[in-house]
């Protein structure tokens, strides 16, 4: 049986589907926000977006553009979680985040295991800039830390050693960064790990700098963490059906991206967004807008609102209610998952269906 | 519904038929005339021309590395202006939509993606899923993945190889098998900078030309009709004329399918040390029956060049226009995207177009040179009637010659060339052939039981706008297409192969990726029901 609820009062999942379409149908510029969901749903939201003449943003945008924003300036220079596996001879940690953003990091990198495609088949090298205290969680190998505020100073003092440049630093820290340095120089394939919390598109421009200037002689690429909630798969899915990622807009018919004018939170709180249908169907994360505009909110059960949504729905979780596309961390790429406890709770590209369906217009 | 076509000038090499004359269309199929029988709809194309849907086999139009290049360059595809006719995301610059929206409204209806990494299938299948009317299909890579290059290492057996090409061909749900530079990504994991034919893949020794030989074995063995379709080593570098002559011969007379060979006929002759050794490398091909190849033309303007061949892409970051670029070293396969900007005033860039020009001009036998420019990386696939132009009109070349820095001109053989296509030998070039390579009977042609995928052009003076804008499409006997604009979407279908293989494949790779990469080898594979659309394969026989 479907959970959906029209202003507090138990609906059926077609009153709620047509209250929805009536709220979005009315708006003059209505949000898809959130969109914590499959590929599927991310599909049927981008779709909806576009018929509604609406604009479309991810809970999770801040993260994806700090890495976005780098390659769409400079470029990027990455690699998967399997080629650091299984190549990596030295890895660059940074940051004390890490295993925060992604608990099975270690498990699936191995760092203490001897990389199995390197030449040399040694023994790896793993060096973690502003570890925390988490570089304790490494077991059987020796760890390589420096400790920094400042992670973008740590790798411009790095690039600069790595070029043969000097840097201003007391005599003691300038020691540990051409250890470091020298390490970095001497991998054969290195691989850089970093999050998108603790550095910022300064730092991991830096970064890329770093990659560039060791690549001139050896290999050298980067592993960005990325965010939760399928983020990369909802950015993949946003580049192939608009060209655009999210925080992109169908106001004037055609699809219009800026990062700042189409930020969901931005467009509540300045008025210019009236109406809203929140997603987050991986979790219980709700809008971060201050303003009260009605809401259509497709969530787990129970998830709590500072003011009751005019519609919920009660979503299944992707890969685990239905079968889902996501992308997987683990292997960097968008993979087919299985239901782990397949039940009757809608996916979110079901109840968009059934809310596009109430709208009419073209298809 | 019964439709009729009636009066337009038919050209359908394949049944050698080129004059005036009706088509009959009925359930999605081309029938014989009916006799006794009024048709529910006639279209008078009196004056026009019909040809069979054409089928373009090499174009970038989805995947990972093509959806970097849509982020990475924003400021190559905005938007102004909503499309006239509303059609869902049509109005979104280079997406999946608009592309097939482009292919079809020039009368294309089949759309090959020539670059599927098998770790990143899914996303393939799913981007070729929102690309609407046409169908499409998409070769599998293999060369530079390590489960390869370790049976090659442990020198296993053919039907090894044989039964792990199959496997992987059916969890990607390819059509055929592509490689690209053999080991040269790899090598490049290994820091190997510049890699050729007979240069080993460090950790496992084999070379270049060992994994061809393998892989072009394989698809024999396994009866797949599309030939290996190879991108060869050294691409886009002075001298590699050397490289094609060698490729051709390395084919060892067995078929094999040469992708993009414009980007291989560079010679190292001349002030600037860059010539073109097309005429070369075109008597090569015409001297090898087995060969078949793709021109990948470039045309002069912006784009962005997207390749797999990620040591290539690598060594060509520094030439990038804007300064900003892309490097992946995926699994197995990589990954550049490098945008690029062909101009009229450089000499290289002018000697590259007259490359392209010479191969299609060069190559006698309109069964084996293809059209392409390898999208985007030549040109965006939107400048084809420009090419189609510039192959049927020698005044349209010596235009478009006259602007180019002469010098350039001078260590080419364009200028002499009189050639001028036919429309027949644009029908093969375009339809016939590419059904034949890849094994499609049913379509490429006109004739009963083909189906109806039909393009129909109003002759112009100015041929580029004649093939620019068809007058109409029809998919599958639906009319989709009138006047150069889409009237309305309907989803084709993907084409693949399954050729069988001994299932203890599935064990051994099982095994290895367990081992490996610590995740299910099944991870990777493409389940036909997390496709948004019902029933999106149509199966191509493998030859008995
Ligand atoms: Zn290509």
């Amino acid at each position: 049986m479907t959970e959906a609820q029209i202003d507090g009062r138990p609906a059926s999942l077609d009153a709620a589907a047509q209250r929805a379409a009536e709220i979005l149908s009315r708006a003059r510029l209505p949000i898809v926000a959130g969109l914590g969901t499959d590929i599927a749903g991310a599909r049927a939201s981008i779709a909806l977006a576009e018929r509604i003449r609406g604009a479309y943003d991810h809970l999770e945008s801040d993260k994806i553009f700090t890495d976005l924003d780098v390659m769409r300036q400079a470029g990027r220079f990455v690699t998967t979680p399997n080629e650091a596996r299984l190549r990596a001879d030295v890895l660059l940690f940074i940051g004390k985040d890490l295993t925060k953003i992604w608990p099975q990091l270690l498990e699936r990198l191995a760092p203490a295991a001897v990389p199995e495609f390197d030449l040399a088949h040694a023994t790896r090298k793993l060096v973690w800039i502003a570890p925390g205290r988490a570089a304790a969680q490494v077991d059987g190998l020796d760890v390589t830390t420096i400790d920094s505020n400042d992670p973008h100073v740590a790798l411009a003092s790095l690039r600069a050693r790595v070029a043969d440049r000097p840097v201003n630093s007391g005599k003691g820290a300038k020691r540990k960064i051409d250890e470091i340095a020298q390490i970095l120089k001497g991998a054969r394939f290195g691989v850089a790990v970093w999050g998108p919390e603790l550095l910022d598109s300064l730092a991991i421009e830096m970064l890329y700098g770093l990659l560039a200037d060791l690549n001139k002689t050896t290999r050298f690429s980067g592993l960005p963490l990325g965010a939760d909630s399928n983020a990369g798969g909802v950015l993949q899915a946003s580049g192939w059906m608009t060209g655009f990622p999210m925080r992109t807009s169908f106001g004037r018919g055609f699809p219009e991206h800026d990062t700042w004018r189409f930020d969901a939170a931005r467009l509540v709180d300045s008025g210019e967004a009236d109406a809203a249908l929140w997603i987050s169907a991986y979790g219980r994360e709700v809008p971060r807008w201050k303003k009260q505009i009605p809401l259509i909110a497709l969530v787990p059960s129970q998830v709590k609102f500072d003011h009751e949504p005019q519609v919920r729905v009660e979503v299944g979780g992707p890969g685990v209610d239905h079968d889902s596309a996501e992308f997987a961390r683990e292997v960097g790429a968008i993979v087919a998952r299985r239901a782990s406890l397949p039940s009757d709770a809608p996916s979110v590209s079901s109840v968009i269906d059934r809310i596009a369906q109430h709208i009419g217009g073209e298809a | 519904m019964l439709i009729l076509l009636k009066g337009g000038r038919i050209v359908d090499p394949v049944n050698n038929r080129d004059g005036i004359g009706d088509l009959w269309i009925e359930d999605g199929r081309i029938v014989a005339p009916p006799a006794g029988r009024q048709p529910d709809q006639i279209h008078d194309v009196t004056g026009k021309i019909v040809m069979a849907g054409a089928i373009d086999i090499h174009s970038h139009i989805a995947g990972g590395n093509v959806n970097t290049a849509r982020l990475l360059l924003p400021e190559l595809h905005r938007a102004d202006a909503p499309l006239q006719k509303v059609l869902p995301l049509a109005s979104a610059k280079w997406s999946t939509f608009e592309t097939g929206v482009r292919y079809a409204a020039m009368g294309f209806t089949t759309v090959i993606e020539p670059a599927l990494a098998p770790h990143q299938a899914l996303q393939g299948h799913l981007e070729l899923s929102d690309v609407p009317i046409l169908d499409k299909g998409a070769l599998t890579i293999l060369g530079n993945d390590d489960f390869l290059l370790s049976l090659l290492r442990e020198g296993e057996k053919p039907g090894a190889i044989a039964d792990y090409v199959a496997a992987t061909l059916a969890a990607t749900n390819g059509l055929g098998l592509k490689t690209i530079n053999a080991g040269g990504a790899t090598s490049f994991k290994y820091n190997v900078r510049a890699f050729g034919l007979d240069d080993a893949v460090p950790f496992y020794g084999t070379t270049s030309r060992k994994i061809l030989e393998a892989l072009q074995q394989a698809v024999d063995d396994l009866k797949i009709p599309h030939p290996l379709h190879l991108h060869a080593n050294n691409l886009g570098i002075p001298g590699n004329v050397s490289t094609a002559l060698a490729t051709i011969e390395a084919a060892r007379g067995k078929p094999l399918h040469l992708a993009h060979l414009q980007f291989y006929c560079y010679g190292d002759e001349g002030d600037h040390g860059f010539s073109s050794g097309a005429a070369a490398v075109a008597a090569a091909v015409n001297a090898a029956p087995n060969v078949t190849v793709d021109v990948g033309q470039s045309m002069f303007r912006q784009t962005v060049t997207i390749s797999s061949d990620v040591l290539r892409q690598f060594n060509a970051v520094g030439q990038a226009r804007p300064k900003k670029s892309v490097i992946f070293d995926a699994d197995a396969e990589g990954g550049g995207v490098v945008p690029y900007h062909y101009r009229e005033t450089e000499f290289a860039n002018a000697v590259q177009w007259a490359c392209g020009l010479e191969l299609f001009l060069l190559i006698d036998d309109p069964w084996r040179v293809f059209f392409t420019t390898d999208h985007p990386n030549g040109a965006p696939f939107t400048t084809y009637p420009e090419v189609f132009a510039l192959l049927m009109s020698r005044e349209a070349r010596a235009e478009a010659a006259a602007r180019l820095p002469q010098a350039a001109l001078a260590v080419t053989t364009l200028p002499s060339i009189a050639r001028e296509y036919t429309l027949n030998e644009i029908a093969i070039m375009t339809r016939a052939a590419p059904a034949k390579l890849l094994g499609l009977k049913d379509r490429g042609h006109l004739g009963e039981g083909g189906l109806a995928d039909v393009a129909v052009y109003s002759p112009d003076k100015d041929i580029a706008k004649m093939f620019g804008a068809a007058h109409l499409v029809f998919k599958d006997g639906d009319l989709v297409v009138r006047d150069g604009t889409v009237t309305h979407y309907r989803w084709g279908k993907t084409l693949k192969v399954n050729p069988g293989y001994d299932k203890a494949m599935d064990r051994r790779l099982s095994g290895y990726y367990d081992h490996h990469f610590g995740v299910s080898h099944n991870m990777f594979a493409v389940p036909e029901h997390i496709l948004p659309r019902p029933d999106p394969f149509q199966e191509v026989e493998c030859a008995q």
